[in-house]
């Protein structure tokens, strides 16, 4: 028997942290374990039990007073106990449904343990690679994958691989990008939390591939606990000969280390990585020249996504016609999305290429949360496009989310109700593209500012006619002109929801609504007759805004009330009435 | 080489150049603001993109290197509007002055910053070329000048605005005193003619520009004399005749003709004109008065304002009795009442049917007709004027009270029901209002206000060719510096329309700033200077010009209280020059910008972050060029500056005031704190020479206006300066500079302090002569001076003392990049002055012996010594028997050696300060 109690920081946000402690004081007799994030957050804290047929039992949204039920089970062996805890078929099939490559360690092995990966076929790639091939055949076999970066731009590996091994130069760097900072996404964070010899044995290959004896993990410091266990992973591996010099026996060496990064947006962006590396501020350098010619320190550098490293291993192992069979004409194996929002059963996806978002998000993840009408997906965070219900049977693949004017991105995957303010979900995104703007280029600077400031406008009532145009307008001058991606992609938000819900722009502009209702300068809280004056919206009310007898209808002050909401939450009536 | 095509052009370029350096290189000018050679590219203004056939995203043409065969286009509309948009984006945060509100408010553009700040640095020739590049009348219209100018002055926050208008009589009337009056440079006759008609400021203004453009101008009046309203409406005392006149002369003398008493439609037809012109411009005023609509009008002894005047010019019988009341509230007005009492007028009124307050005229006007005895019926209208045997006898007044306000924002009269006022009159003099005698011009198509349409833009009437400007057009009678400015607009558009292609006049686009009077309230006070003028006793019975102008002492001080609104770098902005050249309508998205500038103490450098558009070039400069990192970019997103670490003084840094951010600076967010009295926005002169603070022989060009230095820059390859040779010229300017000879402690002219000299060392054995000839010479001075110790002196103790102990921080090794300092000069030895390589070729030595008498080149005794008698040429110290001035540098032409052997030219910059130079004075001493 054996106990795994999920340690992803999904988990112990929802409290996993305590309850492995708990059961450890429980002084159970079978082995106590960890692992990695399982994918599905929306259960957790989660506790795996294996019997002794290695039969798994899933235990979820296990609470701390379940604890010593869960220790009684496994000293009765009797798993029945905790049957009320078990994972319904239907939250499984959120797990079923997917297929993991990248993630295939995931929620499985104890990710502080070398030993857990290399049981699990770990190291067998880099070994395969380093006994039987060069990195042509490594290469050649990337090419066969049609691996592409899952970065957001989706530019084949093996091009920039064989670019960055075609340069001449006596140091070349292998660099990995896990500054992942798109709001709503975390992919990379539980690959290198649950997985974190999958992607050291990646960037291994790549190394071996380009030519490079260093490398460098470049980690935002806002992920500790990936810092932490990667770190910890670096040093296993170098004690088992997996880094360090002649690896394995062959003639092949490499270090690796890992760098935090202070937490600017634009980092992710792979010049201003470099810069950022190098102890500059982080802004982005002109292309060309590429990194694969000129990058860290002016050398030949490679930079990769954590998820392309990660399907790295898997790749070399099964060869590239296995990673090439799955996905579209365009798109090749799979990918991980992190899912969000208003979904009921939000978490990490990984799935083929060619999947419709219909199947992520409604058959995976299960549809909207309290049965709402969903309204639309974001998708590739800020760079990225908002996707609406019409649109919903869109395959996953980088053309044809292309074409929508959304991007397949890093994997983030918010999904919107009826209850989101379309226009301001569009300020939301900008004014986080104009705030992580580095300041170096005039579009992406002042263009985006103006942009949010009229989309402020917009929120506040106070939208004039011809600001959609304006919108437009510095839209494309700034796809234009921006030196980098972050800024030749922020209107993106602005773009789609114009081309999508131009209708809730106008709403906002012309007759001062918000269809929504989310905008508070445009709506106002007012108590119909339904009030049976049961006083719960008074005590509610954060600002005390709220007055009645019980019994007796209640009132709003208009003047007090800051349109926090909390009225209409708590009313059992639906006396509370927004307009 | 490279093949390709930029703008349908095929061009040459060499392997591995950039798109910008291919475009450069062949003369194709492609906008950036960012770019520089000698740093790294960065690619941050995204002006230079361009388009390239075939690659679907806009290129930067600094980055993307060409490749064989590419077709690059650099201004499709996709380019332009990307760079339009970039201009605009800048431009709404970027906060500043480009032009000062005084120049922007005057209606002629006059620069009024500029002329003052000459003014203020005593360069008056400068200063009245400035303003006769707007004005061709400055003399008259500083005296009668309502101006807009000082209405707009900021100084005025602090206590009252700078007297523009008297500054700008004073540098005329300076000028016209002069013996070398100011003309103009005329063009080459361009053979084309235009008639102009009307004399006046307008019609004169579009003949003196249009002339200067080579055209065959005439000027055609109805009047006796040129000057027009200048001439025939404005009284004696506040501007005279003579004044008038002696500026039209002005303009006849570049060969406008002038052509008196000629009236259209009765000695030659509008018609007549067109067809013997190549174009004919209408600028004939508003001669006639506006009626008051009263009962009575038509009774001898009411007239109009303007006729009353003129009449007064023309010294025609006025028969106006000894009871005159003017109506009006206007300078007109003002002028008939008091031309009234000069003329002899016992009891003169003025009836105005709103309060003082709302009056528009002058307030010195109305206040110096109250001391002159005028009485004023505020709050009265004329309702009826009564007559006796057809003559005027009274006038009934009703009386009035302030109502609701009115369009124009003054509060309307309402009569009060009933009220009345008769007083007993002679004569009634309408001055409310004046319109144009159209009389001849019936072929003109007219405005609805019944004045002549013309295009706003392009001055265009209903006729081809023929233009109009000034009182009689669109929304007719205004100040005459509006007809001033519409004349030389007009001229421009006319000049295009004769050379084929009519171009209107577009108003530049300026960036303007709103200032706040908390802004101010640190400044120290300094009242104007008093204004000698005549006091009501000593000029109420004659027509002597009241006031008297300033003196040149005066000038000076008034013009030093400009606060230097207008951005001093106006001349050299890019981006302002690239705003007009894409015509950039920024306000659309919006205008909400930082204020960050902040008080400042480096001693060079003025940082205002309100200007920078973060091109990054200082701190590119400072880091990549010179190794120091003074700057640097702080902040994320809009709110990214450029600030020293820590934001720390600029000076608490490593800076070493070498100015190269300064010189990169696209904008006027970084400039030179100018040793000059007053620093001043202008097209400069440059000058390049050597540097010669020490002998390392930096180029660099001096740019100067007149004869003051403005700035000193980095010149050639190797573009740089340090300290001492950016900043340091304004020792040459100094006050503290000893500018007059002589002759033991007497002022004397140059040559007699050389009789004095040669006489003093005729007196002294060759021997006992003793000739030091300082290093920082240029050869040909120390080579005069050795000629003159040989030949003249007969002694053989010629030497240098080198006594300049502070050596520059270039050749220490200090302030001066030691990076930079090594790659350029190696390890070539560099002196602490400039020719010491020059001196030593002359054969002059170091020495430190002292005779007798001693002749100090540019040199001083060593310290402690004395000798029996000494001569000294030098720029400080006249501490000798017999001074006499050196002069600069900047001042003389010849040449330097520097410490790796090249020989180098000085060029003079900038007239001697003294009398003459040091090789004109030496070569005095040798006759």
């Amino acid at each position: 028997m054996k106990i795994v109690v999920g340690q992803g920081s999904c988990g112990i946000a929802a409290g996993a942290g305590k309850i492995y402690d708990l059961i450890e004081n429980a002084n159970p007799s079978c082995e106590l374990t960890i692992t990695g994030c399982i994918g599905m957050c929306f259960v957790e804290p989660i506790v795996d039990i294996y019997d002794d047929e290695g039969k798994l039992k899933r235990l979820v949204r296990v609470k701390d007073s379940d604890a010593e039920k869960i220790v009684e089970a496994v000293e009765k062996k009797d798993l029945s106990i905790v049957d009320y805890l078990e994972i319904s078929d239907e939250d499984n099939s959120f797990l079923t449904q997917q297929t993991r490559v990248a993630l295939r360690h995931c929620g499985i092995i104890n990710p502080e343990k070398i030993e857990d990966y290399i049981a699990d076929d770990g190291y067998q790639a880099i070994e395969k690679v380093l006994k039987t091939m060069t990195p042509e055949d490594v290469i050649e076999e990337i090419k066969i994958s049609g691996l592409a970066g899952r970065g957001g731009a989706g530019f084949p590996t093996w091009f920039k691989w064989n670019a960055a091994k075609q340069s001449t130069g006596d140091k070349k760097y292998l660099i990995c990008n896990a500054d992942e900072g798109d709001p709503g996404a975390f992919m990379d964070r539980a690959v290198i939390e649950g997985d974190p010899h999958n992607l050291i044995e990646g960037m291994l290959i790549g190394a071996y591939a380009i030519g490079a004896s260093e490398a460098v993990v470049y980690v935002r410091a806002e992920y500790p606990l990936a810092i932490l266990r990667l770190e910890n992973a670096i040093k296993e591996a170098k004690e088992k000969g997996y880094l360090g010099n002649n690896i394995l026996g062959s003639s092949f060496s490499c270090e690796m280390r890992i760098k935090a990064g202070a937490g600017a947006f634009v980092c992710g962006e792979e010049t201003a990585l470099i810069e950022s590396l190098e102890g500059q501020r982080g802004m982005p350098r002109l292309k060309p020249p590429f990194p694969a010619q000129s990058g860290y320190w002016h050398k030949p550098s490679n930079i990769n996504n954590v998820e392309t490293f990660a399907n790295v291993p898997w790749i070399l192992l099964n060869g590239g016609n296995a990673f090439s069979a799955m996905g579209t004409e365009d798109s090749k194996g799979t990918k991980v999305f992190a899912l969000t929002g208003k979904i009921k059963r939000g978490g990490l996806v990984e799935i083929p290429m060619g999947k419709t978002l219909r199947d992520v998000i409604f058959n995976i993840g299960g549809g909207i949360r309290d049965n709402a009408e969903f309204k639309a997906v974001q998708m590739g965070g800020p760079s990225g496009g908002c996707i609406p219900m019409s649109l919903i049977d869109t395959v996953i693949d980088y053309k044809k989310l292309g074409a929508t004017g959304a991007i397949m991105g890093s994997g983030g995957m918010v999904v919107m109700d009826s209850s989101t303010c379309m226009v301001g979900m569009a300020k939301f995104f900008l004014d986080f593209t104009a705030k992580e703007s580095c300041g170096k280029c005039i579009h992406c600077r002042l263009g985006t500012k103006r942009m949010l400031e009229v989309l402020e406008r917009i929120v506040s009532g106070k939208g004039e006619s011809g600001d959609i145009e304006l919108l437009e307008e510095l839209c494309v001058s700034i796809k234009d002109g921006a030196l980098c991606g972050l800024g030749q992609t922020a209107p993106n938000p602005v773009l789609t929801t114009i081309k999508y819900f131009r209708d809730e722009y106008e709403a906002h502009i012309n007759d001062k609504k918000c269809p929504a209702k989310e905008c508070i300068d445009m709506v106002s809280y007012s108590i119909s007759d339904n009030c049976k004056g049961c006083t719960l919206c008074a005590r509610n009310c954060p600002v005390n805004a709220i007055s009645g007898k019980v019994k007796e209808k209640h009132i709003i002050d208009t003047d007090v009330c800051i349109k926090c909401g909390k009225c209409y939450e708590s009313c059992k009536f639906g006396a509370v009435v927004v307009e | 080489m490279l093949h390709l095509v930029i703008d349908g052009i095929n061009i040459e370029a060499k392997e591995g150049s950039t798109i910008l350096e291919a475009a450069t290189a062949n003369g194709i000018e492609i906008p950036t603001l960012c770019y520089d050679k000698r740093v790294e590219l960065y690619g941050a203004c995204g002006l230079c993109v361009v388009e390239a056939e075939g690659i679907p995203k806009l290129l930067r043409a600094c980055a993307t290197k060409a490749t064989d065969g590419m077709v690059i286009n650099t201004k499709t509309p996709r380019v332009v509007r990307s760079r339009k948009v970039a201009l605009e984006l800048l431009l709404t945060d970027h906060d500043g002055d480009c032009k000062a509100p005084c120049s922007l408010a005057c209606p002629a553009g006059t620069d009024c910053q500029g002329y003052v700040g000459m003014i203020a640095n005593g360069e008056y020739k400068e200063a009245i070329k400035l303003i006769k590049d707007k004005i061709p009348m400055p003399a008259s219209i500083g005296r009668v000048c309502p101006h807009p100018c000082e209405k707009a002055c900021r100084r005025q926050n602090v206590e009252e605005p700078i007297s523009i208008a008297w500054l700008k009589s004073f540098a005329a009337d300076m000028d016209l005193k002069s013996d070398d009056v100011f003309k103009p440079e005329v063009a080459e006759a361009t053979g084309k003619k235009v008639a102009v008609i009307g004399g006046g400021p307008g019609g004169l203004t579009t003949a003196y520009y249009l002339r200067i453009m080579g055209h065959d101008v005439t000027v055609y009046d109805a009047m006796p004399n040129m000057g027009g309203m200048l001439r025939y409406g404005i009284p004696q005392y506040r501007l005279p005749k003579e004044v008038v006149e002696r500026e039209v002369q002005e303009i006849a003398s570049i060969g406008v003709k002038l052509q008196n008493n000629v009236r259209i439609g009765k000695d030659i037809t509008l018609e007549e004109l067109r067809n013997n012109n190549a174009a004919v411009v209408v600028a004939i005023g508003a001669w006639k008065s506006s009626s008051m609509r009263a009962k009575g009008e038509e009774l001898d002894g009411v007239l109009g304002g303007i006729d009353f005047l003129r009449n007064s010019v023309m010294n025609l019988p006025l028969n106006m009795g000894k009871k005159v009341a003017v109506v009006g509230g206007g300078n007109t007005a003002m002028d008939a009442c008091r031309t009234a009492v000069r003329q002899g007028a016992e009891e003169v009124y003025v009836i105005y049917r709103r309060t003082r307050s709302e009056m528009p005229a002058d307030d010195v006007e109305i206040e110096e007709a109250i001391e002159e005895g005028v009485e004023f019926k505020f709050l009265t209208n004329p309702d009826e004027i009564i007559g006796e045997n057809g003559k005027v006898k009274a006038v009934r007044l009703q009386k009035m009270e302030l109502g609701e306000p009115d369009a124009s924002g003054r509060r309307s009269p309402v009569a009060i029901e009933g009220a009345f006022e008769e007083i007993e009159l002679d004569t009634v003099i309408m001055a409310i209002g004046q319109y144009a005698n159209l009389d001849g011009f019936e072929d003109l198509e007219l405005t609805r206000k019944r004045t002549i349409a013309a295009d706003e833009s392009t001055f265009r009437t209903s006729l081809e060719g023929v233009f109009a400007v000034g009182d009689a057009t669109n929304k007719g009678a205004d100040i005459a510096i509006s007809a001033i400015g519409e004349g030389k607009r007009a001229a421009d558009v006319i000049d295009s329309y004769l050379n084929g292609e009519i171009v209107g006049y577009k108003k530049p686009y300026v960036v303007e700033r709103v200032v706040s009077p908390e802004e101010y309230e640190a400044k120290e006070k300094a009242y104007r200077p008093h204004m000698p003028h005549l006091s009501p006793e000593e000029r109420k019975h004659n027509f002597e010009e009241i006031v008297k102008g300033y003196s040149a002492e005066d000038a000076k001080k008034e013009a030093s209280r400009c606060l230097e609104c207008g951005c001093h770098d106006f001349y050299e902005c890019k981006l302002i020059k690239l705003a007009n050249e894409y015509d950039v309508n920024p306000a659309r998205f919006g205008d909400n910008k930082h204020q960050r500038r902040s008080e400042q103490t480096h001693p060079y450098i003025e940082r205002n972050p309100d200007k920078c558009i973060l091109c990054g070039l200082c701190v590119r400069v400072c880091e990549e060029v010179m190794g120091i990192t003074a700057l640097g970019l702080i902040g994320r997103g809009f709110d990214t500056i450029v600030q020293p670490e820590f934001d720390k003084p600029l000076q608490s840094t490593e800076c070493i005031s070498c100015g190269q951010c300064v010189t990169l600076c696209p904008t006027g967010a970084l400039r030179e704190i100018q040793p000059v009295t007053k620093p001043v926005p202008a097209k400069e002169k440059e000058t390049v020479t050597t540097c010669s603070f020490c002998s390392a022989g930096c180029q660099m060009k001096l740019k100067s206006v007149g004869n003051t230095i403005l700035r000193a820059v980095p010149e050639g390859e190797c573009s740089l300066l340090c300290a001492d040779g950016r900043f340091g010229f304004g020792e040459r300017q100094s006050v503290e500079r000893k500018l007059g000879a002589k002759v033991n402690g007497e002022t004397v002219s140059f040559d007699e302090a050389a009789k004095a000299i040669n006489e003093a060392f005729s007196k002294y054995d060759a021997s006992d002569i003793g000739v030091a000839i300082s290093e920082s010479l240029t050869n040909e001075e120390a080579e005069a001076a050795k000629k003159y110790a040989e030949e003249v002196l007969k002694t053989s103790n010629i030497f240098t003392y080198s006594t300049r102990k502070q050596g520059p921080r270039a050749a220490m090794g200090l302030g001066f990049s030691p990076k930079k300092h090594n790659e350029k000069f190696g390890e070539v030895a560099l002196s602490s002055n400039a020719n010491a390589k020059g001196l030593e070729k002359l054969g002059i030595e170091k020495s430190t012996d002292v005779f007798k008498a001693m002749f100090l080149v540019g040199e001083e005794l060593p310290e402690g010594a004395k000798a029996e008698f000494t001569v000294k040429i030098g720029l400080f110290n006249d501490d000798a028997d017999i001074f006499v001035p050196q002069s600069t540098f900047a001042e003389t032409n010849g040449t330097v050696i520097s410490a790796d052997g090249k020989t180098l030219a000085i060029r003079k910059a900038v007239a001697p300060a003294c009398e003459t130079d040091t090789l004109t004075f030496i070569e005095k001493l040798m006759k």
